[in-house]
């Protein structure tokens, strides 16, 4: 049976990077939130449990496109603009990745209609005994293991199996951001573009390909998710070599084989797990854990598109504070093209913003990595090897620095929050008595005292991961210390310079 | 007894600490001095979505007298931990200024006075919605000493010595 980029990616990691799959996630303790609280264990194992998680978000997803549409143009006003931009964005940076992964892909709307179209089943399963396989493709749909889908379901071309497209895709539609973050009707069209891609998707190819390849939100999940405090791991390997069923992966009567391509026994890392939960129901042992784990286990980097997505969001950051967090107005016009008419302005930012993001930043750090190298003398570590493991510090510094970036959006502008509760579509609702409440920031002054303890929390998390990367590449401490110098430079002086922006 | 891995992580963990705590206070100490308060009158323009000038520098202890002029729409002028915000009206000279703590207290000056007395960087924000930018719309008050930024830089070179110290450390056999 073949599998998709995920369990490719996780055979082959030996050839990239130092450690096998087990070493590389193995680290520090684990507490099954399954086996420590059963309530949880028997929500997850319901059938309808994903239906149940989804749909409610997916209302509340058409209502934001209809206030989106039909609502104020204004964007503090409406509420698709307040609750994405502000509150979810917040949320999922700051709550959902670092404690429970990929646990906005659990509940994620995109992918409804397409995979129900994919399975005409919203809640059952459309599985086959396995005796009765042969020439069941006949009959109606098609047979991938033991589950029945419908559409082409054709394999995702194997040159686009990495997250290159979800680099470039959601690239572009920052670029566009101060469009997106203003205009209620430009998240309209990007979020029901995205949706309508996914549906058609996933008529034309098997399984999850928009969310594994395609969703520009998943690119970053995918990386962040590695430091995450939760995973969803097969409690005993030993027992999936023995099993004969492999339910996970091809599908079983109890639960669709894994959407994303993952066989549980060989996930090592959270980047491409969607947290749906099916393994939990069709693993016939009941071998599946979903685990508690320290901050940051994941700790490899497994690829060029990986390390690029990380310089990606770091320029991004960095571009952000300067624009939206940053007193100058010409920048802001520069973002905001549609309004100033400033085409010049805008194409300079442009390409400013994807030579940062693609070759200024990974470029400082590979002559980093470069001079690290020099320095260290003769060693076995390939180039890649070496580049790979020091970008994995970007990882946690990344994510630290966008909680940073986002804390000022919700505490000043939270209070936006509760005015679009009541009047959600701005056509003068009052609906909790919330809709006249003043703008109100939350502690405005104490912001840059909050960023700068993350920031400095975020860059220990980086030399650590980076020094760990060096002894694990070098072996000789001596060595290890040489070739991580420069980039340890690169981490701190990036660090000293948000610490400038935000508070010098 | 605590087992020697977990022994040296705790020190690990206490050097860094430390370089960071003394880093902090170097930087602290080393912020330069300010120079003695002064009275200084100031205009500010807003239009849409930045305020002229957009960074004010000023010491600790300044009394700055407050003009406004809106070269396009409404805008506000929300001063971060002063309890001050102005409501500007396009072309007009005259101003309404409010006190946030105490709804209800507008008034229409054409000159508003606060003296600086906490050092540090404040934003400065619109607050009256006045178009598609307008959350974005901000400028900078940095009033000298501004001790947090080289506080900050010094814990940050603080956690790259103390991960050197760490380091080094580790090169010695146990």
């Amino acid at each position: 049976m073949k599998t998709d980029r995920n369990l490719q990616g996780a055979s082959s990691s030996g050839s990239t990077a130092g450690p096998t799959p087990s070493e590389d996630s193995a680290g520090g303790r684990r507490i099954d939130l399954l086996r420590l609280l059963p309530p949880l264990k028997w929500f997850v194992s319901r059938r309808w449990f994903q239906f149940a998680v989804v749909f409610p978000t997916l209302l509340l997803f058409l209502l934001f496109l209809l206030a989106g549409i039909f609502g104020s143009p204004v964007g503090n006003r409406n509420i698709i603009v307040v609750f994405v931009w502000i509150l979810w964005w917040f949320l999922l940076i700051s709550v959902m990745v670092p404690f429970a992964s990929r646990v906005w892909c659990t509940v994620c709307p995109f992918p409804f209609f397409g995979e129900w179209l994919q399975r005409r089943s919203l809640v059952a399963v459309r599985a086959i005994d396995p005796k009765q396989r042969t020439g069941e493709e006949s009959e109606s749909g098609v047979l991938i293991g033991r589950n029945r889908y419908f559409g082409l379901n054709r394999r995702w071309p194997k040159a686009l199996s990495s997250i290159w497209l979800q680099n470039i895709g959601f690239l572009a539609l920052c670029t566009f951001s101060a469009l997106l973050l203003t205009r209620p009707i430009v998240s309209v069209m990007i979020l029901g573009f995205l949706i309508l891609l996914a549906t058609v998707l996933h008529l034309i190819y098997r399984h999850r390909a928009f969310c594994s390849y395609v969703c520009p939100v998943s690119g970053f999940l995918s990386l962040y998710a590695m430091t995450s405090m939760m995973e969803i791991r097969s409690a005993d390997t030993d027992v999936c070599a023995q099993c004969g069923d492999k339910g996970c992966l091809a599908g079983n009567d109890a639960g669709w084989g894994c959407a994303w391509g993952i066989y549980p026994s060989k996930l090592d890392r959270n980047n491409y797990c969607g947290l749906c939960m099916e393994c939990v129901k069709s693993c016939p042992h009941d071998n599946m854990a979903l685990n508690l784990r320290p901050f940051g286990s994941d700790t490899q980097l497994k690829g060029y598109d990986e390390a690029w997505k990380a310089f990606i969001m770091l320029a991004l950051a960095l571009a952000y504070s300067v624009i939206f967090l940053g007193p100058w107005g010409f920048l802001k016009d520069w973002a905001n093209v549609t309004e100033s008419k400033e085409v010049g302005g805008f194409l300079l930012y442009t390409v400013i913003l994807w030579a940062g993001a693609l070759v200024v930043i990974p470029g400082i750090f590979a002559l980093a990595v470069w001079i690290g190298r020099r320095l260290a003398g003769p060693h076995e570590a390939s180039a890649k090897q070496v580049f790979l493991g020091f970008a994995y510090p970007l990882v946690p510094l990344g994510l630290l620095v966008w909680v940073a970036f986002s804390l000022p959006l919700l505490l000043v502008n939270g209070s936006y929050i509760l005015m679009v509760l009541s009047d959600p579509f701005g056509w003068g609702w009052n609906l909790f008595g919330t809709a006249n409440v003043a703008w109100t920031p939350v502690v405005p002054q104490w912001v840059p005292y909050l960023q700068v303890p993350l920031l400095l929390v975020g860059l220990a998390y980086a030399l650590k991961a980076g020094w760990d990367q060096a002894t694990r590449l070098f072996g000789r401490q001596s060595q290890a210390l040489k070739a991580f110098a420069p980039v340890a430079v690169v981490l701190t002086v990036t660090v000293l310079y948000f610490f400038k922006l935000y508070t010098g | 007894m605590m087992p020697q891995n977990r022994a040296h992580q705790v020190l690990d963990t206490v050097i860094v600490l430390a370089t960071v705590l003394l880093g902090g206070v170097v930087g602290y100490v080393a912020a330069p001095k300010p120079p003695a308060p002064q009275e200084r009158q100031i205009t500010i323009r807003a239009r849409q979505y930045a305020y002229e000038p957009e960074v004010l520098r000023v010491n600790k202890g300044d009394t700055l007298r407050l003009r406004f002029i809106s070269e396009d729409v409404v805008h506000g002028f929300f001063l971060e931990g002063y309890d001050l915000d102005v409501k500007i009206f396009p072309l007009e000279p005259e101003f309404e200024v409010s006190r946030p703590s105490k709804p209800g207290s507008g008034e229409r000056v054409q000159e508003v006075a606060i003296t600086v007395e906490r050092e540090g960087k404040f934003r400065y924000r619109c607050s009256h919605t006045c178009g598609y930018m307008h959350p974005f719309m901000q400028g900078e008050m940095i009033v000298a000493p501004n001790r947090l930024f080289p506080t900050s830089i010094g814990m940050g070179l603080g956690v790259l010595f103390g991960g050197l110290i760490v380091a080094a450390r580790k090169r010695k056999p146990a």
